[in-house]
C-alpha cells in the first residue's frame, strides 16, 4: 500500500504538480522555521559573546577557581566577582565615533598570571592596543584628530571573532599601567575574565548597557519566538492541506474500486509524508542558502556572525522528524473531517458557527488589566507580575479565541449591508467558514498586538525617561564631557565629585579653533559657598552635574538656558535628558569671575554645527585631555545609549513585524490556492457565464485582505489599549505613540502581503478559464 | 460540411445567433470542422450526438466561451468571436443565460442569491436584485427554497434554481448543456417543461444541448452533430 501512495504521489501531471506545490510550500514554511529558530539561538549567542565584557562585574555570579583556563574560544569559563586582589586592571568604557559605540577596555597586566581576554594572543602592554577589525579598518580610514589620537599606538594586532558580538562590533582593548588605572574611576582588579553572559546576570547590579540579563532572556525571546513560530507554524498547516478537495475526490474514486478506509489513511499520509519529506529537504536548503545574507540582517541592531545563526541538534532533530510526522498526522485528521465514500465526499460534520463566548476571555483580561488601572498596581515587583501577567496572558490568548467569533460577526455584517456581488460571496465565506479564514491569520493577531505592545510602551518609557533630548537640532550639536562616573556598578552609579582641573587655556583654544564649534561653556564644580543644596534649583533636580557656569560663555549657547540680567556667573543644573533646558533661567551665583576659573571642572560642553567631524575632533581632544572621564557625547547619542535595550527591543519588535507580516501574507496565499482549488467548479461556472474577471479577483481579495485588515486593526487597537492602560498604571505616564519606523513597517508589512495575495491573482485567471470549466 | 442547407439555419426567420463553418480542434484533437448552425429569435433548438462529437464544444463557441479557429459565429447582427474575452463576458453576463448539468450554485450563497447573482454582477441593487429574483421562485415551484443553500436543495431544485439564474436577467439565449443530466427522468422533465415554458413566455432563444431523444423532444427542431459537423435532424412543430 506504501508502494501503491508513493506511485500515486508522482503518477500523472495533476499529481506531480500536486506534489510539487505542497512541497515548495512545506520547503518555505520550513525554511521559516529554521530561520525563526536559528535566529533566537543566533540573539542567544551573541548575548552570550558579552560575557567577557562583565568581567570584575558583581552582579556575575562566581565561583570558578584561579588559575583562569582557557576555554575553547578563549574565554575562561570562571568570572570574578572580586575586585579586591586580582592580577589583571581593568577598566570597560564605551566611546563613540560618528554615533557607532566603540567598547573600550582598558587592561594593565600586574604579573604573569593576569588572565587574558579572549580574541588576543596576550594581554597589551602599556601604550599597545588591539582592536576590532572593524576598529582597526575605522582607524585606517579615519583621521587621526578624529579618533585614532584617542588611543596611543601602535596597533598590536586584530581581536578575534570570539570576543566580538558581531562582525561590525568597534572593540578595543587598550594597555595601560596599573599606576595609571590604578587612578582611573570604576577600574577594578579582576582574578578571572568572566564567561558568564549578561543572561546569567540579575539584579540591578547588572545594569551594564551589553547583552540582555536573565530578565530581559526569560521575558523577550519567548514572547519573540512565540510571534514568529506560530505565523510559520500556521503557514505549515495551511499549506499541507491544498488541493485538500481535488485529492479527497481522488480518494473517493479509489473507494469505488474497492480500497477500504485503512488503505485511504495509508495513502494519505504517504502522499503527505512524500511532499514533507521533500518539503523539509527543501527547508533546510533555503535556510543554509539564506544563512549569509540574513545574518547580515541587524536583528538585535547589529548583524550576527553567520555562525551564529546556527541549529542545534534537537532543533534539527524536531524539524526532519516533526515536520513529515506532522504531515502524516494532519492528513489523517483531516480524513476525519470528511466523510470518503465510494459515491464521493461529504463533511462528516458541519462546521458549528463559533459562540459569543469566544470574546470572554478578551474581556476578561481587558477587564483585569482595567481593573488595576482603577485600582493602582501592587507595590512590589512580584505582586506587580502576579497583577499584570495574567491581564497580558488572557488578552493574547482571548484575541484568537475571539478571532473566529469576530470574523463571522463581522462578515455576517458585511454580507447583510452590501449591494454587490464580490463582497456578498466573500462575505458569505467568511461566515460559513470563519474559523479556516481566521486560521491563515491568526498568527499575526498575536505577532502585531505583541510588537504593537512593545513599540508603544517602549516610546512611552522613553518619554517618561526624558530621553527625547535637548530640542531639535542642539541634541547633536552639543557635546558634552562630564563625569558620570562611567558604568554603573554595584548598588548605584560610581559619582565622582570633578572632572578634574579646569581645561587649560591651551584645550580651550583648541576646542575653540576647530571649524564647526561654535562656543565652548566650561562647568564648573560648586564648592558648596552658593547653592546650598536644596535640592532644586530653579526648578531643575540638583543632580550629579549641578555647578557654576561662566555668563559669558553660556551667553553664547542660548540652548542651555540664560543668566539673570546683570549676572555674571550662574548655579545650573544640568542633566543629559532634561528637554527645556533653553527656556531656564538660571539664579545668580555670587562667585567672582577670577574665582570661578580657579575651580575644579565637572564638565565641558562644545556647540558644534552637528557635523561628524567637529563633534570627533572635539570628543578626540576631550577625551585626550581627560582620559578617566567617561567620554564625550552628544545629547543625542546620550540618550540613545541610555535607552540601548529600548532600542534593541525596538528592532526586535521591528523585525517581528517584518518578518510575520509577509510569513501571514504566504499563508493567505496559500489559503487562497486552497480554496480557489476547491472551489474551481462554481468558480468556473460564474466567469463562463459573464461574472468578471476583475469580479471574481475582488471576491478572492475581499477572502483574504479583509480578515488580514481587520485581524491587524483588532490586534493593533487592543495593543494600544492594553498598552494605555499597562502606561497608565506602571509607568504614570500617558501613553505615546511610537515613532515613524513602527508605523512604516507595519504598512509596509501589510502591503508586502497584499502583494503577495495579489500574486495569486494569475491563477484564479488559470484555473477559471472557460477551457478549464469544459474539462471539470 | 453541414448538410441539409436550410435545416441546419434558421430558415425564413431572422437568425439571433449563427455559427458559420466553424473549425475548433483542441490541440491535435479536432472538435467541430466546419459546423454551420443558426436559431432564430424565440426558438428552441436542440443540438443532439453522441459523446465527443462536438455538440459541447459548438455550443461554447455559439455562447463566446471558446473562439473557433475558423468560421465566424454572430449575435443580434454582429460578429462575436473577433470580441475581447472581456466584452464577450459582458454579453454572456447581459444576453445571455446559462443552465448546466450540475456544480453551479455558488455553494455559500443562498438560492435567491444565486438567482440574483446575475443581475448584481451587472450593478444591480441589492434589494431589486433579490425582489427580481424572487419572482422567478414561484414561475418555477420553488416557493419556500429561497434562503436555501445549494446543499440543502435536491437535485431537481437545484436545478431549478440554476434555470431561475439563468432566466432571470431576460437573456436573448439560453445555453443549456445537458440540463438535465444528473437528474432521473421526472425531475428531468419537470426542469425541461419549465425551461420551455419560460422561454416562451419570455420569448427567449434556447441551444440546448443533450444526448437524450425524450429531451430533445421539448425543442421545435433537431439538429445533431457528427464528427463536427452539423447535420439536420428533423423539425419538430411546437
Amino acid at each position: 500500500m506504501i508502494g501503491l501512495g508513493l506511485r500515486l504521489a508522482i503518477s500523472g501531471r495533476e499529481a506531480v504538480i500536486r506534489l510539487v506545490v505542497l512541497t515548495a510550500a512545506v520547503g518555505l514554511g520550513t525554511g521559516l522555521l529554521l530561520i525563526a529558530v536559528s535566529g533566537i539561538n543566533a540573539v542567544n549567542s551573541q548575548n552570550d559573546r558579552y560575557a567577557w565584557f562583565l568581567t570584575g562585574n558583581p552582579g556575575v555570579p562566581s565561583g570558578f577557581a584561579n588559575p583562569p583556563v582557557k576555554s575553547r574560544e578563549g574565554i575562561t569559563p570562571e568570572t570574578s566577582g572580586s575586585t579586591a586582589a586580582g592580577p589583571l586592571w581593568w577598566l570597560l568604557r564605551d566611546d563613540i565615533f560618528d554615533g557607532q559605540v566603540i567598547y573600550r577596555v582598558d587592561v594593565a597586566v600586574t604579573g604573569p598570571s593576569s588572565p587574558v581576554p579572549p580574541g588576543i594572543p596576550r594581554d597589551p602592554g602599556p601604550g599597545q592596543y588591539y582592536a576590532s577589525p572593524a576598529l582597526a579598518a575605522l582607524l585606517e580610514t579615519a583621521p587621526a584628530s578624529e579618533l585614532g589620537d584617542r588611543y596611543p599606538g601602535p596597533l598590536a594586532g586584530t581581536i578575534g571573532d570570539a570576543a566580538l558580538p558581531s562582525p561590525d562590533s568597534l572593540v578595543i582593548i587598550v594597555g595601560d599601567t596599573p599606576a595609571q588605572l590604578a587612578q582611573a574611576p570604576g577600574a577594578v582588579r579582576a582574578t578571572s575574565i568572566s564567561a558568564t553572559p549578561p543572561s546569567g546576570c540579575s539584579g540591578d547590579s547588572c545594569v551594564l548597557g551589553l547583552g540582555i540579563d536573565a530578565k530581559g532572556l526569560d521575558l523577550v525571546l519567548p514572547v519573540v519566538a512565540l510571534a514568529m513560530l506560530v505565523p510559520v507554524l500556521v503557514f505549515i498547516a495551511t499549506a499541507t492541506r491544498l488541493s485538500a478537495a481535488r485529492r479527497e475526490q481522488r480518494f473517493a474514486a479509489m473507494r469505488l474500486t474497492g480500497a477500504v478506509p485503512r488503505q485511504i489513511s495509508v495513502i494519505a499520509a504517504v502522499e503527505s509524508t512524500v511532499a514533507a519529506v521533500g518539503g523539509m529537504a527543501a527547508g533546510f536548503g533555503i535556510f543554509f542558502a539564506l544563512r549569509g545574507p540574513l545574518a547580515a540582517i541587524p536583528f538585535t541592531g547589529q548583524p550576527f556572525f553567520p555562525g551564529d545563526l546556527s541549529l542545534r541538534l534537537p532543533d534539527i532533530l524536531i524539524v526532519a522528524i516533526g515536520v513529515p510526522a506532522a504531515a502524516a498526522v494532519a492528513a489523517r485528521l483531516a480524513l476525519h473531517r470528511v466523510r470518503i465514500s465510494p459515491l464521493g465526499v461529504t463533511r462528516r460534520v458541519t462546521p458549528e458557527p463559533p459562540g459569543a463566548w469566544r470574546v470572554l476571555p478578551l474581556l476578561a483580561g481587558l477587564a483585569e488589566l482595567g481593573f488595576w488601572v482603577l485600582r493602582g498596581v501592587p507595590k512590589a515587583v512580584p505582586g506587580q507580575v502576579q497583577a499584570l501577567l495574567p491581564g497580558f496572558a488572557l488578552v493574547m490568548a482571548g484575541l484568537v479565541v475571539a478571532g473566529p467569533w469576530l470574523t463571522m460577526a463581522g462578515a455576517r455584517i458585511m454580507a447583510a449591508r452590501t449591494g454587490r456581488a464580490p463582497t456578498l460571496i466573500a462575505a458569505r465565506r467568511l461566515a460559513d467558514n470563519p474559523r479556516a479564514a481566521f486560521r491563515a491569520v491568526s498568527g499575526l493577531v498575536l505577532a502585531l498586538f505583541i510588537t504593537t505592545v512593545a513599540a508603544a510602551i517602549i516610546s512611552t518609557q522613553d518619554a517618561k525617561d526624558g530621553i527625547t533630548q535637548v530640542g531639535g537640532a542642539t541634541a547633536s550639536n552639543i557635546l558634552v564631557d562630564l563625569n558620570q562616573g562611567g558604568f554603573s556598578r554595584g548598588a548605584g552609579y560610581e559619582v565622582h565629585p570633578a572632572l578634574g582641573s579646569a581645561p587649560s587655556a591651551t584645550l580651550l583654544a583648541q576646542l575653540r579653533g576647530i571649524h564647526g564649534v561654535g562656543a565652548v561653556l566650561v562647568l564648573y564644580a560648586d564648592p558648596g559657598l552658593t547653592v546650598p543644596g536644596a535640592g532644586k534649583i530653579n526648578g531643575h533636580q540638583e543632580r550629579d552635574q549641578a555647578g557654576l557656569v561662566s555668563c559669558a560663555q553660556l551667553a553664547k549657547i542660548p540652548a542651555l538656558g540664560r543668566c539673570p540680567t546683570g549676572a555674571t556667573v550662574a548655579a545650573v543644573s544640568v542633566n543629559i535628558g532634561d528637554t527645556d533646558l533653553a527656556t531656564a533661567t538660571w539664579p545668580a551665583a555670587h562667585v567672582s569671575a577670577r574665582r570661578l576659573e580657579g575651580l575644579d571642572a565637572l564638565g565641558v560642553f562644545a556647540a558644534t554645527d552637528g557635523s561628524t567631524r567637529p563633534v570627533e575632533q572635539a570628543r578626540t581632544l576631550l577625551e585626550t585631555a581627560y582620559p578617566s572621564a567617561s567620554g564625550a557625547t552628544t545629547f543625542a547619542e546620550a540618550s540613545i545609549h541610555s535607552s540601548w535595550r529600548d532600542v534593541m527591543y525596538r528592532q526586535l519588535a521591528d523585525v517581528v513585524i517584518l518578518v510575520s507580516l509577509p510569513i501571514a501574507g504566504c499563508t493567505l496565499a496559500a489559503s487562497i490556492a486552497a480554496g480557489l482549488a476547491d472551489r474551481k467548479r462554481p468558480f468556473s461556472m460564474m466567469r463562463l457565464a459573464g461574472a468578471p474577471l476583475g469580479g471574481l479577483r475582488r471576491v478572492v481579495a475581499l477572502e483574504s485582505a479583509v480578515p488580514l485588515l481587520a485581524v491587524a486593526a483588532v490586534a493593533i487597537g487592543t495593543g494600544f489599549g492594553v498598552s494605555a492602560m499597562y502606561a497608565t498604571m506602571q509607568l504614570a505616564h500617558p501613553l505615546v505613540a511610537p515613532d515613524a519606523a513602527y508605523y512604516l513597517l507595519t504598512a509596509a508589512g501589510i502591503a508586502v502581503s497584499l502583494g503577495i495575495i495579489a500574486a495569486t491573482f494569475p491563477l484564479l485567471r488559470r484555473i477559471t478559464g472557460p477551457e478549464v470549466a469544459r474539462n471539470e | 460540411m453541414s448538410a441539409g442547407g436550410q435545416a441546419v439555419v434558421a430558415g425564413e426567420a431572422a437568425a439571433i445567433i449563427e455559427a458559420r463553418g466553424v473549425v475548433k480542434s483542441f490541440g491535435q484533437t479536432p472538435a467541430l470542422r466546419g459546423a454551420t448552425l443558426s436559431a432564430a429569435q424565440g426558438e428552441i433548438l436542440a443540438v443532439m450526438g453522441p459523446s465527443g462529437s462536438g455538440k459541447s464544444t459548438l455550443l461554447h463557441c455559439l455562447a463566446g466561451i471558446l473562439v473557433p479557429d475558423e468560421g465566424e459565429v454572430w449575435f443580434a447582427g454582429s460578429r462575436l468571436d473577433t470580441r475581447s474575452e472581456a466584452e464577450r463576458s459582458v454579453l454572456r453576463r447581459d444576453r445571455f443565460g446559462f443552465v448546466f448539468q450540475s456544480g453551479q450554485l455558488v455553494p455559500e450563497l443562498t438560492a435567491e442569491e444565486n438567482v440574483a447573482l446575475p443581475l448584481l454582477w451587472s450593478g444591480t441593487r441589492r434589494g431589486p436584485a433579490l425582489a427580481e429574483a424572487r419572482a422567478w421562485f414561484g414561475r418555477l415551484g420553488l416557493d419556500g427554497l429561497e434562503r436555501r443553500r445549494s446543499g440543502e436543495l435536491s437535485g431537481g431544485q437545484a436545478q431549478r434554481v440554476a434555470l431561475a439564474r439563468g432566466l432571470v436577467a431576460r437573456p436573448d439565449v439560453i445555453f443549456a448543456d445537458e440540463p438535465t443530466g444528473s437528474l432521473d427522468s421526472v425531475s428531468g422533465e419537470h426542469v425541461m417543461s419549465l425551461l420551455t415554458d419560460a422561454a416562451r413566455e419570455e420569448g427567449t432563444t434556447v441551444i440546448l444541448v443533450t444526448h437524450e431523444a425524450r429531451v430533445a423532444a421539448y425543442a421545435a427542431r433537431r439538429v445533431i452533430v457528427r464528427d463536427g459537423t452539423v447535420t439536420a435532424l428533423d423539425a419538430v412543430a411546437p
